[in-house]
C-alpha cells in the first residue's frame, strides 16, 4: 500500500468526481429519455401497441351467372371456396418457418411452393399474399380451430365457378384464373389487383367486367392480441354483385349441334339471321373448364395446349378455311346482280377445261355435267361453269368485291375473343406479296372457293344469313341479355346490329335462294338433306387440302326456305376438317341439326328418325 | 477471527446489499412474468432458477466480503491463469449457445460462463498490477502490460465469439486505469482510435442502408481504394512528424504524430473490422440509429421492446398485464429485454426506481473508496463500477432504442446465473474493500 503525496489528492477527487459525473450523466439522460417515451410518447405508443395493425379484408363480389336464352338453369354457378391469405409482415421472424411447415401440412402443399409463393423480399409487406385460391370448407375450419398457431394467416370467401355444361359449352363461356402479371400491367387501371379472379378465355373474359362485380372491403383493426376491434361502419365498402348474363345461345340446340358433330374434329354454326343471335357454336375437339379451374389446372392446361388437335381452339371463328364450293353462293348472286351472263346461258361442262399448263378438272370427271345453266350449275356444283363465267364474264375484281361484300375478310364482330378475319386475296395483294402476276389460274381457284381463299364458319354463316335476309347481316352475337342478379330485371338487351348492309337489290337474293333450294330439291345436298320438317336451302362444299384421299366438308343451310318472315329462320354451317377420316358427313351434321331444330327433338330422336343413329357416311371418293 | 467478522459485519454498506435484493427480487418477479402467457399459462421455469441463483448469489456476495484484497493478491495470478485457461477450454469443448461456444455444462441445464467470471478474475489481475507498476518509470510500458491483461480474455472471449462480453472488457479497463494512474495521453488515444474504428468499421453499412445518400467526403475513409490512398497520407505524416520530433524536439510534431497514430490505428482496425464482422452483424449494431429500415429483422426487436416500454406510461400496466410481453412480441424477455417488461407493467415509475437503485449502487461504490489510498483497492472498485455501469447503459439503452443491441444482461435483473454470481463476487470483493477502509 503506498502513500500518495498530498499535492496528488486533488487528482484523486478529481478521478472519483469524474466517475460520479459520468454516471450522473447517464442516468439523468435515461430518466430524461424514459419520461420521454412513457409519459411524453406514452398514449401513442399505448395506441400502438394496441393496434398492432390495421388490415383490409375482402369482401368479394360473386361473379355474375350465366344462363343460356330461356334464362330458366344457369350453364354455371359459384361454389363455395375460400382463397387462404398470408400477411407476410405478420407473421413474427422467428415463427415463420414453423408456420410454413404448418400451412404446408394443411393444405397438403410442398413446404417449397409455400415459399416461393412468399418469398423473402414480401416478408415486410403488410398486404395480403394469396397461397391458395380454392380451399374447401374443411381445410378452413381446421386453420380457424388453430387461429394461434396461424399468426398472420385469414382467408376470405372466394367462390369458385362450377360449369354445369362443359364441352363446347366451354368453349364459348370460357373460364377464369387468378390474375397474371402481366393481366395485372394492362388491367391494373381498371381496379384489378392482384389476386383478383379474371376471365380468362370465351365469355367469362369478354364479359369479365359485367361478370366480376366490384369487391367490397372492409378495414378491419386488429389488437395485440389478434382480435378484431370492433368495426366502424364507414369502414365497410359492401361487394357489388357481377351482373347475370343471358346468351343468344339455346341449351338445346347447342346440344343437338354438338352431338351432331360428334367427335369429328370440326365446327358447326347455328345463327338467326333475323338478328344474329347465334343459337349454337359448336367446336369439336373441346374441353372441360371445370379441369382448368380447379387445383392443379395449370398441368391441365399445358395438356390442352400440347394437344396436336388443339382442343382449345375455338374453331368457329378463330380457324379459317377455304370455303371450296359453298362460295358459289356468292358467285350466284355475283353473276345475278351483274347479269354476267343470262340465267338459261348454258356452258358445256365436259369434265374439264384447259388452262395455260394446267388442267383443271370439275368434281365430276369426263365426260362431265354436260351443259348447265346457273341454276343447274349451282345445284350440281359444276366448277366448269364457275370457271368459265367467273374468269371470263364476271372477272376476278368483281369476285373479289362480292367476296367483301359477304363480310369475307373481315371480323364478324363477335362478341368473342380471339376472332380471325380470314382472307379474301386480291391481284394487288399477290403482287405485293409475292412479286408475282396474278394468273388466270388463280381466278379459276378463287372462283370455286379454293386457292388463297380463306373464312371462317361463322362468316359463312354471315354469308347465309345476308342472302336469308336479302341483303342485310346482322353481328352475330352471344350476349341476349343483361339481369340483375337479385331482381332478375332486364339491365341492358342486346338490339340486332347491322353489320353489313348490301346494295345488291333484294330480287337478287330471291334468285338466290331459289337457286339454293334447287341444291337440296334436285342437286347435289338432296339425298343428305332430307329431314322433312322443315324446307331447307343450301350449299354443299368439298376443299380440297393437298390430301389424295381427304377433304373439308361443308355444309351451308337454312330453314325454311319457304319462310315469309325470317324471324323463324336459321341458319346452320357445318365444317368437317379433312384431319378426320374422310366421310362425307357437314350435310348429314347439317341435316340432324334443322330435324332436331324444327321438329324440337333431341339429338337422338333426330338422328334416329332420319336414320343417321350412329351411322357414319363412307365415301370413298370426292363428293359435293 | 470472530471479532474481525463482527467488525467487518458492522462496518458493511448494507444499503447496497439491500439495493440489490430489491433489484434481484424485481428481477425473479419479472422473470416470472416473461414466462407467462397470455392466456396465463406457465411456459418457463426460469424464475425458479433464478431464486436458486439469486439465493446463491448473495450468499457469494456475502462470503466475498470476507476475501481481502491484500491477503489473495499472491494468489490472483492463478486465478487469472485459471480462468483463462478455462476460456480456451471452453472455446474447444464448451457448449454452443446462441451461436457462441461460452458455456460449460456442468449438471443438466445448468451451467457456467467462465468469460463472466473472468471480468471478476480480470480485474483482480489488472488492480494487481496497477499498485505493483507504480514505480515503473516508462509509462508507455505500463499502459501496454495493463492492457495485455484485459487484451488477453478479450480475445480468447471475442474467438468464442461472444462479442457483447468481450466488449466489457473496455470499459473496465478505462476505469481501472483511469483511477490506477494508467497515463491519460494514452486512454485518450485508445478512445480516440477505438472509437474511429467502431464508427469507421459500421460507417460502410450504416452510409448504405440508413443514410439515403453517401457523403463522398466519408467515402475516402472507408471505401477501396481511397482508403489506401488516405492511410499513405496519414503514414507520410506520421513519418514526417516522427522525424521532425526526432531532430527537432518540438511539441507539436509530438501532437502531429499522436493525432496521426489514433487515425492510422483506428482506421487500420476498422479495415480489419469490416473484412471480419457479417453484414448483419454489424446491422445489428447500427440497426439501433433507425429501426425502421428493418423493421422485422434486426429492428422488429427494437421497435417492439419501444412499444413495450412507451405503452408502459407513468404507472405501468401492472404486473403480468404487459401486453407486447404476453404475446410475445418481445423477444428474450427474460435476459436481453427484462428492462422492456419492467417498465410495461410497472411503467415510468417503475423504471425511476430501477435507474435509482442502480444509481445508488454506483454511486456508494465510488464515495466507498473515495479515502482508500491502495491503488488496487480502487481500481478494483472502479473495474466493478465500469462493468455494472456499462452494463446499465448498454441494456437500458438498448431496450429503449439508443444503443445497439449486443445482448448483454441487465445486472442483477437478468436471468442467469453467471454473470449474477459474477457481479456478486465483485460487488462482494468491493464491499469488503470498503468495509476495511479504516483497518490499517
Amino acid at each position: 500500500m503506498s502513500d500518495y503525496s498530498e499535492g496528488s489528492k486533488g487528482s484523486e477527487s478529481l478521478k472519483f468526481a469524474t466517475l460520479v459525473v459520468l454516471a450522473t450523466f447517464i442516468f439523468v439522460s435515461y430518466t430524461a429519455y424514459l419520461f420521454y417515451l412513457q409519459v411524453i410518447r406514452g398514449v401513442e405508443y399505448q395506441r400502438k401497441a394496441m393496434t398492432i395493425s390495421r388490415q383490409i379484408e375482402k369482401l368479394p363480389a360473386q361473379r355474375g351467372e350465366i344462363y343460356d336464352r330461356n334464362y330458366n338453369l344457369p350453364l354455371v354457378l359459384n361454389v363455395d371456396s375460400f382463397a387462404l391469405v398470408v400477411v407476410p409482415a405478420e407473421i413474427p421472424p422467428e415463427m415463420r418457418d414453423t408456420v410454413f411447415s404448418r400451412l404446408a401440412l394443411a393444405l397438403d402443399e410442398p413446404l417449397d411452393e409455400i415459399r416461393r409463393l412468399v418469398s423473402p423480399n414480401y416478408y415486410r409487406l403488410f398486404q395480403p399474399v394469396e397461397i391458395a385460391s380454392s380451399v374447401s370448407q374443411d381445410v378452413i375450419f381446421r386453420i380457424a380451430e388453430r387461429m394461434d398457431e396461424f399468426p398472420g394467416v385469414s382467408w376470405y370467401s372466394r367462390p369458385k365457378r362450377n360449369y354445369l355444361e362443359s364441352g363446347s359449352f366451354s368453349h364459348i363461356i370460357g373460364y377464369v384464373g387468378d390474375i397474371s402479371r402481366e393481366e395485372l400491367k394492362i388491367y391494373y387501371n381498371k381496379g384489378y389487383q392482384s389476386g383478383d379472379i379474371i376471365g380468362k378465355a370465351g365469355l367469362e373474359r369478354q364479359y369479365d367486367s359485367l361478370l366480376r362485380g366490384k369487391d367490397g372491403r372492409q378495414f378491419k383493426t386488429v389488437d395485440v392480441r389478434g382480435r378484431r376491434m370492433a368495426p366502424v361502419s364507414q369502414d365497410v365498402e359492401a361487394p357489388l354483385m357481377g351482373k347475370n348474363i343471358v346468351l343468344t345461345i339455346d341449351r338445346a340446340t347447342q346440344i343437338l349441334a354438338e352431338k351432331a358433330l360428334g367427335e369429328r374434329i370440326g365446327s358447326i354454326v347455328v345463327l338467326k339471321p333475323a338478328t344474329g343471335e347465334i343459337l349454337a357454336l359448336v367446336s369439336y375437339p373441346s374441353f372441360n373448364a371445370n379441369t382448368i379451374v380447379e387445383k392443379g389446372g395449370n398441368n391441365e392446361y399445358a395438356r390442352l395446349l400440347a394437344d396436336p388437335r388443339m382442343p382449345l381452339i375455338q374453331r368457329t371463328i378463330q380457324s379459317s378455311y377455304p370455303p371450296a364450293s359453298t362460295f358459289k353462293t356468292i358467285m350466284t348472286t355475283g353473276i345475278i346482280e351483274e347479269k354476267a351472263i343470262p340465267l338459261d346461258e348454258k356452258i358445256l361442262c365436259t369434265g374439264e377445261i384447259n388452262y395455260g399448263d394446267r388442267v383443271f378438272r370439275c368434281w365430276i370427271r369426263t365426260p362431265g355435267h354436260g351443259r348447265l345453266d346457273l341454276a343447274g350449275a349451282l345445284a350440281q356444283s359444276c366448277d366448269v361453269y364457275f370457271w368459265e363465267v367467273g374468269r371470263d364474264r364476271l372477272g376476278i375484281e368483281r369476285i373479289v368485291s362480292y367476296s367483301r361484300e359477304f363480310g369475307f375478310g373481315q371480323l364478324t364482330g363477335i362478341d368473342l375473343p380471339g376472332e380471325v378475319a380470314g382472307f379474301v386475296p386480291s391481284p394487288q395483294w399477290k403482287e405485293r406479296r409475292f412479286h408475282e402476276k396474278w394468273l388466270g389460274g388463280d381466278t379459276l381457284n378463287m372462283a370455286i372457293g379454293q386457292g388463297y381463299l380463306l373464312v371462317t364458319p361463322l362468316q359463312l354463316a354471315n354469308m347465309m344469313a345476308m342472302v336469308v335476309n336479302e341483303g342485310v347481316i346482322y353481328k352475330p352475337h352471344l350476349l341476349k341479355e343483361v339481369r340483375d342478379p337479385r331482381d332478375g330485371s332486364i339491365v341492358t338487351k342486346t338490339a340486332p346490329e347491322i353489320l353489313v348492309a348490301s346494295s345488291i337489290s333484294k330480287e337478287t337474293f330471291q334468285k338466290t335462294q331459289e337457286y339454293l333450294r334447287g341444291v337440296i330439291s334436285v342437286g347435289t345436298a338432296h339425298y343428305p338433306l332430307s329431314t322433312k320438317a322443315v324446307l331447307v336451302a343450301g350449299k354443299t362444299g368439298t376443299a380440297e387440302v393437298g390430301l389424295a384421299d381427304r377433304w373439308h366438308s361443308w355444309f351451308v343451310g337454312y330453314g325454311p326456305a319457304d319462310a315469309v318472315n325470317t324471324d323463324e329462320s336459321i341458319v346452320v354451317v357445318a365444317m368437317i376438317e379433312a384431319s378426320n377420316p374422310w366421310e362425307w358427313w357437314a350435310p348429314y351434321a347439317t341435316n340432324i341439326v334443322l330435324q332436331g331444330y324444327f321438329a324440337g327433338q333431341t339429338y337422338e330422336e333426330a338422328a334416329g328418325k332420319l336414320g343417321l343413329l350412329g351411322r357414319t357416311i363412307v365415301a370413298g371418293a370426292r363428293v359435293e | 477471527m470472530m471479532a474481525a467478522i463482527k467488525k467487518l459485519v458492522k462496518s458493511l454498506d448494507w444499503t447496497i446489499v439491500i439495493a440489490i435484493s430489491i433489484l434481484m427480487t424485481i428481477g425473479i418477479l419479472f422473470i416470472y412474468s416473461s414466462g407467462v402467457t397470455s392466456a396465463g399459462d406457465i411456459v418457463s421455469t426460469e424464475y425458479a432458477k433464478q431464486v436458486v441463483w439469486v439465493v446463491s448469489g448473495l450468499a457469494l456476495l456475502l462470503a466475498s466480503v470476507m476475501l481481502d484484497m491484500k491477503r489473495i493478491s499472491d494468489y490472483v495470478p492463478f486465478i487469472y491463469a485459471f480462468f483463462a485457461a478455462s476460456l480456451v477450454f471452453t472455446r474447444f469443448f464448451g457448449k454452443v449457445v446462441n451461436g457462441s461456444r461460452s458455456w460449460l455444462g456442468i449438471i443438466g441445464d445448468y451451467g457456467i460462463q467462465p468469460s463472466e467470471f473472468m471480468k471478476i478474475a480480470t480485474a483482480l489481475m489488472l488492480a494487481r498490477y496497477l499498485e505493483n507498476s507504480l514505480h515503473e518509470p516508462s509509462t508507455f510500458r505500463r499502459f501496454v502490460l495493463s492492457f495485455a491483461i484485459v487484451g488477453l480474455p478479450m480475445g480468447l472471449i471475442l474467438l468464442q465469439p461472444d462479442f457483447g462480453t468481450a466488449l466489457v472488457f473496455i470499459p473496465l479497463y478505462l476505469a481501472m486505469a483511469y483511477v490506477g494512474g494508467i497515463n491519460r495521453r494514452y486512454l485518450l488515444f485508445f478512445i480516440v482510435s477505438g472509437g474511429i474504428a467502431i464508427v469507421m468499421t459500421i460507417m460502410p453499412l450504416w452510409q448504405r442502408i440508413i443514410v439515403a445518400k453517401p457523403s463522398i467526403l466519408l467515402r475516402i475513409l472507408y471505401e477501396p481504394p481511397y482508403i489506401y490512398f488516405t492511410l499513405l497520407v496519414i503514414i507520410s505524416t506520421l513519418a514526417l512528424s516522427l522525424l521532425g520530433y526526432r531532430f527537432f524536439k518540438k511539441n507539436y510534431y509530438y501532437w502531429t504524430a499522436y493525432v496521426s497514430m489514433m487515425f492510422f490505428i483506428g482506421l487500420g482496425a476498422s479495415i480489419v473490422g469490416q473484412r471480419m464482422l457479417k453484414d448483419y452483424q454489424v446491422m445489428r449494431l447500427v440497426v439501433f440509429l433507425d429501426p425502421s429500415v428493418d423493421p422485422l429483422g434486426s429492428g422488429w426487436n427494437i421497435l417492439q421492446s419501444i412499444t413495450a416500454i412507451g405503452s408502459g406510461g407513468i404507472s405501468g400496466k401492472g404486473f403480468l398485464q404487459g401486453t407486447q410481453s404476453h404475446y410475445r412480441y418481445l423477444p428474450q424477455q427474460s435476459t436481453d429485454f427484462i428492462f422492456s417488461i419492467i417498465s410495461e407493467e410497472l411503467g415510468f415509475l417503475g423504471g425511476i426506481v430501477i435507474f435509482s437503485l442502480f444509481f445508488y449502487i454506483l454511486l456508494r461504490l465510488v464515495f466507498s473508496i473515495r479515502s482508500i489510498r491502495s491503488v488496487s483497492c480502487t481500481s478494483f472498485v472502479a473495474g466493478i463500477f465500469g462493468i455494472l455501469l456499462f452494463h446499465f447503459t448498454i441494456n437500458a439503452g438498448m431496450a429503449m432504442g439508443v444503443m445497439p443491441i449486443t445482448g448483454i444482461p441487465l445486472l442483477f435483473l437478468s436471468y442467469g446465473g453467471s454473470s449474477l454470481w459474477a457481479i456478486c463476487i465483485g460487488v462482494g470483493i468491493s464491499l469488503g474493500i470498503g468495509a476495511r477502509k479504516f483497518d490499517s
